[in-house]
């Protein structure tokens, strides 16, 4: 029997996962190993008051920066597609955290375990957001300069958030650690739903 | 006594500030790509806010195949960057892939599909601003424990 289709296809229903981290810590990578498509970029131009904190003498004025995303995609089903959105990890980005949250299923903030610093925005940011969140330290070369609980200690952040090692560039590490992350995303979901 | 005027160039009538114009004998018409030197946000008239809310990163787009007819346009007189996007949306598509595809920043990108969706040429598949419910993660869950 033909299976007959309706003239227009019917768009997926579309979540998403936010990829947060420093420069360089591996979230394209990230999102490249799991991603059916290889990532793609796309540019978008923000404009912030100059705070001037570095040379206060200097006239208060606005700078335009173009940040870089990359995301990628996993079809899940033919109804539901999941987005990965790789996003620089400055607090002044926050403006696009907003809008990359909306709706977003979760984020994994990927740490490099030598520059913990690099994270620290991106961690205030998810828990003020209420978004469920994971840290996943990337291990490069297999290799962790901290121990996960030293990690902890040091981003202090609440006994329940994850804090998982992971290879960025390994597509079954990178499953396992998006997989966290929706237990988590699952637990807050159901306990929402009770309310 | 008036000045005589200025020899007026042959070709057809060019409106300020020229844009969209090249090859039409400008004096710059051998440079590069046309947009390459412009801000981006020319192509929006300049327009950054208004934004429509509905139209996410993630938010599918379709091109209506009876848009054409609907506002009695066809495709092939918009403006090149439009068209590009329609040129995407055949199948469903996400914004962001509208923007990486077609090169255009992302802000402009979401603009000018607001605007060819209030034209009536695309639909925009409106986002939900809930996080996904519990059925929706599982399913999720499901999907990534099937990747090996």
């Amino acid at each position: 029997m033909d299976f007959v289709r309706s003239p227009e296809q019917a768009p997926p229903i579309p979540v998403k996962i936010v990829v947060a981290g420093g420069f360089g810590v591996g979230k394209t990578t990230t999102v490249g190993a799991i991603s059916e498509i290889s990532p793609l970029t796309t540019e978008a131009v923000m404009t912030s008051a100059g705070v001037g904190v570095d040379d206060p003498g200097q006239a208060t004025g606005k700078t335009t920066t173009t940040v870089a995303m990359d995301f990628g995609c996993v079809t899940i089903d033919r109804s539901l597609k999941l987005y990965l959105f790789g996003t620089p990890g400055q607090s002044r980005f926050g403006f696009m955290w907003d809008d990359l949250s909306l709706g977003a299923l979760g984020a994994l903030v990927v740490v490099d375990s030598s520059r913990l610093d690099d994270c620290y925005p991106a961690v205030d940011y998810f828990e003020r957001a209420r978004l469920p969140f994971v840290v996943a330290v990337n291990a490069f070369d297999g290799k962790l300069v901290h121990e996960l609980d030293e990690v902890r200690w040091a981003l202090a952040i609440d006994e329940r958030i994850p804090v998982v090692a992971f290879d960025a560039r390994n597509r079954i590490s990178v499953r396992d650690a998006l997989l966290v992350l929706l237990d988590r995303a699952l637990d807050d979901a159901v306990r929402e739903q009770s309310v | 006594m008036n000045p005589v005027p200025p020899e007026e160039p042959v070709g057809p009538a060019r409106i300020r500030p020229f844009l969209g114009v090249s090859g039409l004998g400008s004096p710059h018409a051998a440079e590069a790509s046309p947009l390459s030197g412009l801000r981006p946000f020319v192509l929006t008239s300049g327009r950054v806010d208004g934004v429509d809310p509905d139209i996410g990163l993630e938010t599918q787009v379709t091109a209506r195949s009876d848009g054409p007819l609907r506002t009695g346009v066809p495709l092939s007189s918009l403006a090149p960057e439009l068209r590009a996007i329609m040129a995407l949306c055949a199948d469903p598509v996400s914004v962001a892939e509208i923007s990486a595809r077609a090169r255009l920043h992302l802000g402009v990108t979401r603009i000018l599909v607001g605007d060819l969706r209030a034209a009536g040429y695309l639909d925009v598949h409106a986002r939900e601003a809930a996080r996904p419910d519990p059925d929706t993660i599982l399913r999720v869950i499901r999907g990534l424990r099937a990747i090996s």
